[in-house]
């Protein structure tokens, strides 16, 4: 039997990921998933498990790539979407990622940004990334990402106090800069989280590989 | 740690290099996944050789070992073997250039070890 989930993750890596492998704990396996709904088949109780790994930093074509690579190390993969897009039309632009990966079109890598990997519990750890430069690497990506949310919120609410800029009452403004500050404080906690990650692996970097 | 001092623009710095870029070590997972391709194998092949040869000490994560195929191929230290455009089965074969690699990191490896042993070995007489 299956069952649908609405959620969404700010925390859009490990908060996901707990989550993802606590459901499959209790015997709901990933069937398939939308925006913001899960859809979930019933299945033995921790018999998969899954992380979550995030490309939103790389061109489409790259991202296809690695996601074909990691079907062939037999993963089963999904796509997901962040929603930290700004975009005109059917092109996006990704402040936060490298070279051609900074322009998401539709179709293609944008509401892509992560793969949901699943593989049946073995025993062995479900590590994507083992070096610890890698690791590194791939946390700094996903700062970047959240760093940009937070300057692009900060761009908004230093818009709503220029004279003129909208229409707006101010009391209308101050219930936009509440919210804006709400949606704030939500991308400051995984951001903060990450940044420790990051100093954290840049000392055992310095010792070890 | 090495450190080179610098001046820009009148004021000193400091940049701090780490021992591998001057001794121009490689790192384990670079070494393994050389190793591994002395036969051509794919990603997945890889993964298990060096598991199986390390009796399990490394285990590279899927992701690791994608960063380190395409850094090997940018640099030309290993090939694509075949013409399978599919990278599900794409195998990787190491090149000359690879092997070299491979001879200087072992010598490098044979100084540090005996290094090692020379200075464990008087420890241990005092």
């Amino acid at each position: 039997m299956s069952k649908t989930v609405f959620r969404y993750f700010f925390d859009f890596l490990d908060g996901q990921e707990k989550w993802l492998n606590t459901m499959a704990g209790q015997g709901y396996r990933l069937k398939k998933c939308g925006r913001v709904t899960y859809t979930f088949d019933e299945c033995t109780p921790n018999e998969y498990e899954y992380t979550v790994e995030f490309v939103g930093d790389k061109a489409y074509s790259q991202a296809k790539d690695y996601r074909r690579y990691l079907e062939g190390m037999g993963l089963r993969t999904f796509t997901k979407n962040i929603n930290l897009n700004f975009s005109y039309g059917k092109v996006k632009w990704r402040p936060y990622a490298k070279g051609m990966g900074q322009i998401a079109t539709s179709p293609g890598g944008f509401n892509r940004e992560l793969l949901i990997l699943e593989k049946r519990k073995d025993g062995k750890p479900f590590e994507l990334h083992t070096d610890v430069h890698d690791k590194l690497d791939t946390y700094k990506t996903v700062r970047r990402a959240y760093v940009w949310a937070i300057f692009l919120l900060l761009g908004l609410t230093a818009m709503t106090f220029i004279p003129g800029v909208s229409s707006m009452p101010p009391a209308m403004a101050w219930v936009l800069r509440a919210i804006i500050l709400a949606f704030g404080i939500l991308f400051i906690i995984p951001a903060v989280k990450y940044s420790s990650f990051v100093n954290r692996l840049k000392e055992e970097s310095k010792t070890f590989e | 740690m090495i450190y080179l001092y610098y001046s820009k623009r009148n004021k000193a710095e400091v940049i701090c290099i780490r021992d591998n870029i001057k001794g121009g070590a490689l790192t384990e997972t670079t070494l393994l996944v050389l190793l591994a391709v002395y036969q051509p194998k794919h990603g997945y092949g890889i993964m298990q050789f060096i598991e199986k040869e390390t009796s399990g000490r490394v285990i590279l994560g899927a992701g690791t070992l994608y960063g380190a195929i395409n850094a090997l191929v940018k640099k030309k230290w290993i090939i694509p073997f075949g013409d399978e455009p599919d990278s599900r089965k794409k195998e990787y074969i190491i090149t000359a250039a690879g092997k070299q690699k491979v001879e200087e990191e072992l010598k490098r490896m044979d100084e540090v070890c005996k290094l090692a042993l020379a200075i464990i070995g008087e420890e241990s007489s005092t």
